[in-house]
């Protein structure tokens, strides 16, 4: 359980003169919940669609499962579950027929795509749901359905941006829920965010700002290196020590 | 490798998309069955009905022989007679008759001393189209009434043979009734092949940028060319149906002649439609927005199809600039198809040039649309 | 009120002319009409190709040949020696028309007997061959009557040399003398081009109108809107108002393009013109406003636009005329506001007309300007509530 799935090296992503993401390197090891903290604009987003073979990386290397990001992208694909910052399931289609898609897009094999999908509206809920509209699903569906379509092929390692932005408290915890499940079973699962509690929620946590990793190791040893008692505290005066810096 | 599994899963997806969305149903079946209608029932060039007036200014039996001739023709609605040119004058003012037909005071007399008896058209020019061809059937029916006047005359004197040395004898092909609806619904085959293929499919891949669910797509295993063919193949299916919607209106409805091999109309409708679906599906990669995929796929393929494709108005009478312009318009390659299948009944040895060139541009567009989307998407 | 109505007018051009896409709409689509229909397609029917089948190939019908290539309307491109080369001609699209002249045509002549020429029409174009045919025909009828001409003169020379003194000969014809109005070369771009104002006003306002409301809701600043003291009617005004004054400068601008590029007269009253625009805009102003309420997104109201343009475009006269439509579809251009206007345009430029002809039409644009803009402004009012 503890080989690294998850290596960066030196990472580093311009779009012109700006850095987006500046010499990032980590490792995430297997079954681990590895969050993702940090401001807007800090190069989350950025770094995790360089992981999923989204972006290529303008220097430095990033491997998935053993998969180089930008010499085999398609392999890493093949070997992870994405959920994207804004919702990006198809409005128009039922939750069943967009389960339906992804099953077919991820080349979940015949035999088994029933019970994938049962399984995928038993884990999100929503399995009185499956005629329904996805566009008159509340928020906190949403992100549950896109959940599930992410791991109908089984990924080992799951890339979810922001995944409870927007949605209430409520909704937050049961889907933090099937986040442990998830990591419980086996998948790795990277998240990035920037609710404060969720950060206690994670194995371990990078913390960024403007493209750096500036904090980096569990959510115990950042509070204890920091002198703070919550993550919230944490966050403050790491950001503060930054800024402060520059 | 390409997944036949993954290409199905987009083309349910296009379909059920196509479906749903009121604006892509309203390109894919109301905009065609509007322009069916238009252009099979209440758009038309043909030229008859004229509203005319006459001004009698003889009133004898010979005139009034004349004017029978007018009303008696389909050409002509002899609205009623004039009593002065002022009113003729008005009445074409006001676009309430075409054609004004003056009868000279002296015309029976001057035809009583064998002479020459004057007869004055005044037409209506603004419309130039229509005023050519309601002058020539206003002379022609002149023409043939002072033959037979000179027939008559001659028989009466007993011999002679002051008949016209040459007449003209004419005969129509392939549109023998002259009905514009002939020829302009076969075409009309063209536009709504390019609504579909362009309009329609510029939409989809917009859309995805758009909303943001590419980027979930693009995440997942799927390939470019998979996306391609799926998203292809469910407007193809579309595109074919409403050809044979409007192979059929056109036919059973409207009473178009379909003289030609049904098989090749399906074979070149489908390769006309192919080639522009790419174009479609290449605009939809290169425009981000929606709007912007839409309005170049308009100007690009809409326009062109409708006003330089010959579908109404004939290429060889626009300026030789505009004609080489036309020869980058495929519309124009399939409309000469079209009516060629439709009307002539001529098969591939008359427009195999046309096939062909209509297969390079798919072929050549399908590989500009798959290498623009894989760009895009790796 | 006034106060307010000016904000928005003035909000609304800057955003109007800011928006590259506004722009493209206000510039784009007269230029482009203009060269179509100014320029590219053309009715007239000129030098068309022809086939030239002579099977007697004496002097008489050579004659006959070199009256068609010296008319301005004809020019031979094939000579087929057979039926079938002939058929091959029409079928392959290389020659419009065929033209025949069968063996023994000089010696039927010679012999004073009625002969024929036999012209064969590729009829795919029904317009073209009409007038082609038409073209055809009375070149063959002129070349016939000069023959009877000269005919007469000899009889008349005959004759009288026979008789010992003058022999009139009363052969009664009817000459037709024909005075074409307004468009005397009959060219279609004269008929064409007026009509590009309104087909412009229309497509132009009706779209912008529609864009620049639904882009509020859709940004979400008609919200913003509501919550200040302005009234619904101020709202409506404001919004218009830029509009209307863009659709008066697009007629302004391609009456210009007509005048001074195309040389299409213009013989009528400006002012006539000028009210004339004002209550069509009235209308498109209106149907833009309605479109608005119907539509959620900037892209839905575009394409709702263009979709009841279609129609709105095909059945105004412009390059179909309503006279020859089907009685039903008649009755129901009597609502298109384009088809007044056409009316109007043309009149205006090609007849010289003004108020008092055409005073029918502007009250008609009128009515239908009233009334579409009240139901408009009544949808929009209950939406604002």
């Amino acid at each position: 359980m503890s080989e690294p799935t998850v290596i960066t090296d030196g990472l580093v992503k311009r779009f012109g003169d700006f850095v987006a993401v500046d010499h990032v390197s980590l490792e995430v090891t297997r079954g681990e919940i590895f969050g993702f903290l940090g401001p807007n604009g800090a190069g989350k987003s950025t770094t995790i669609r360089i992981l999923c073979g989204l972006l290529a990386p303008t220097e430095g290397r990033a491997t998935v499962n053993g998969f180089d990001v930008a010499r085999d992208p398609e392999a890493v694909k093949r070997n992870i579950g994405y959920m994207s910052q804004k919702f990006s399931l198809y409005d128009d289609l039922t939750v069943e027929e967009n389960i339906e898609f992804f099953s077919g897009v991820y080349g979940v094999p015949r035999e088994l795509r029933a019970a994938r999908r049962d399984y995928a509206l038993r884990m999100a809920g929503l399995e009185e749901k499956r005629g329904s509209m996805t566009r008159l699903l509340a928020g906190g569906w949403k992100q549950r359905l896109a959940l599930g379509c992410a791991i109908l092929h089984e990924p080992p390692i799951l890339f979810l941006d922001e995944p409870t932005s927007g949605v209430d408290p409520i909704a937050r915890r049961m889907f933090w829920d099937l986040i442990y499940q998830l990591s419980a079973q086996g998948h790795t699962v990277f998240v990035s965010t920037h609710y404060m509690d969720e950060a206690e929620y994670c194995h371990r946590l990078a913390l960024m700002y403007r493209g750096k990793v500036v904090a980096l190791g569990s959510p115990a040893e950042l509070k204890q290196s920091a002198g703070m008692a919550t993550m919230e505290e944490v966050f403050v005066s790491v950001i503060e020590r930054e800024e402060a810096r520059q | 490798m390409i997944s036949f599994r993954r290409t199905r899963a987009v083309a349910r997806k296009e379909f059920l998309h196509i479906l749903r969305d009121r604006r892509s149903l309203i390109a894919a079946l109301a905009m065609p069955l509007v322009l069916l209608m238009l252009f099979g029932y209440a758009l038309t060039l043909d030229v008859d009905r004229i509203p005319t007036y006459v001004y009698d200014q003889d009133g004898s039996p010979e005139s009034r022989d004349l004017i029978g001739r007018f009303r008696g023709s389909r050409y002509f609605d002899v609205r009623a007679l004039a009593g002065s040119h002022a009113v003729i004058e008005r009445a074409i003012d006001r676009n309430e008759v075409l054609l004004g037909v003056v009868i000279a005071p002296d015309f029976s007399k001057h035809l009583a001393a064998g002479q020459e008896a004057g007869v004055q058209l005044l037409v209506d020019g603004s419309d130039s189209n229509t005023a050519s061809i309601a002058l020539n059937y206003a002379e022609a029916l002149a023409l043939a009434y002072s033959g037979e006047l000179r027939s008559k005359a001659m028989n009466r004197r007993g011999g002679g043979e002051l008949k016209a040395p040459v007449e003209p004898r004419v005969r129509v092909w392939y549109n023998s009734e002259l009905k514009s609806r002939n020829f302009i619904v076969p075409g009309l085959i063209a536009v709504i092949l390019m609504i579909i293929a362009a309009m329609l499919t510029s939409l989809t891949i917009a859309r995805e940028w758009e909303s943001g669910t590419m980027e979930q797509l693009l995440s997942t295993p799927v390939r470019p060319v998979e996306l391609l063919f799926g998203k292809l193949s469910a407007h193809f299916a579309l595109g074919m149906l409403d050809m044979a919607i409007a192979l059929g209106a056109g036919v059973e409805i409207f009473h178009v002649p379909m003289r030609g091999n049904v098989l090749m109309l399906f074979a070149a409708s489908a390769i006309f439609l192919f080639g522009g679906l790419c174009w479609g599906v290449f605009l939809s990669a290169v425009a981000r927005s929606q709007l912007l995929a839409y309005q170049t796929a308009v100007i690009t393929t809409f326009l062109p199809a409708f006003l330089l494709s010959g579908f109404v108005f004939a290429i060889e009478n626009m300026p030789w600039v505009v004609q080489l312009v036309t020869y980058i318009v495929p519309a124009r390659y399939f409309v000469t198809i079209l009516k060629g299948i439709f009307l002539k009944g001529v098969g591939l040895h008359v427009f195999w040039r046309e096939v062909l060139f209509l297969a390079a541009y798919a072929v050549v567009l399908f590989a500009i649309a798959a290498k623009k989307l894989r760009q895009k998407v790796a | 009120m006034w106060e307010r109505i000016r904000e928005i007018v003035r909000k609304e051009l800057r955003q109007t002319l800011r928006e590259p896409r506004m722009r493209a709409i206000l510039i784009g689509p007269p230029i482009l009409q203009l060269i179509i229909f100014g320029y590219a397609v053309n009715m007239d029917v000129e030098n068309s190709a022809i086939a030239w089948m002579d099977q007697d190939l004496t002097p008489a019908s050579r004659e006959l040949r070199s009256r068609f290539t010296a008319s301005r309307y004809f020019q031979v491109v094939e000579e087929p020696a057979s039926d079938l080369e002939a058929q091959e001609a029409l079928d392959h699209g290389r020659a419009r028309a065929v033209i025949r002249v069968l063996p023994g045509f000089a010696r039927d002549l010679a012999r004073g007997r009625t002969t024929s020429v036999q012209i064969l029409l590729d009829g795919t174009n029904s317009n073209t061959a009409a007038i082609a045919g038409g073209q055809a025909g009375a070149i063959v009828n002129g070349y016939s009557a000069d023959l009877l001409r000269d005919r007469m003169r000899e009889k008349l020379v005959a004759a009288t040399t026979a008789s010992g003194g003058p022999v009139t000969f009363a052969i009664p014809t009817v000459s037709v003398r024909s005075r074409v109005w307004f468009n005397p070369e009959l060219k279609s771009r004269v008929y064409f081009v007026p009509g590009i104002i309104a087909n412009i006003v229309m497509l132009v306002t009706v779209m912008l109108t529609a864009m620049a409301i639904v882009r509020e809701k859709e940004i979400g600043t008609m919200e913003q809107l509501m919550v200040t003291p302005i009234r619904p009617f101020e709202l409506i005004v404001g919004k218009t108002l830029p509009f209307a004054g863009v659709g008066l400068l697009n007629m302004l601008m391609i009456t210009v393009a007509a005048l001074l590029v195309f040389n299409v007269p213009f013989r009528g009253s400006a002012p006539a013109l000028l009210v004339s625009t004002i209550l069509f805009l009235m209308t498109t102003l209106g149907a833009g406003l309605f479109i608005s309420t119907i539509s959620r997104t900037q892209q839905q109201a575009m394409m709702s636009s263009f979709f009841f343009f279609q129609p709105a475009f095909m059945l105004n006269g412009f390059a179909f005329p309503v006279r020859n439509m089907p009685e039903p579809v008649q009755w129901l251009t009597y609502l298109n506001p384009a088809r007044y206007f056409m009316e109007i345009v043309r009149g205006v430029f090609l007849k010289g007309t003004g108020f008092t002809i055409l005073w029918p039409q502007m009250a008609a644009l009128a009515a239908l300007g009233v009334t579409i803009l009240l139901l408009a402004a009544l949808r929009f009012h209950k939406r604002l509530d």
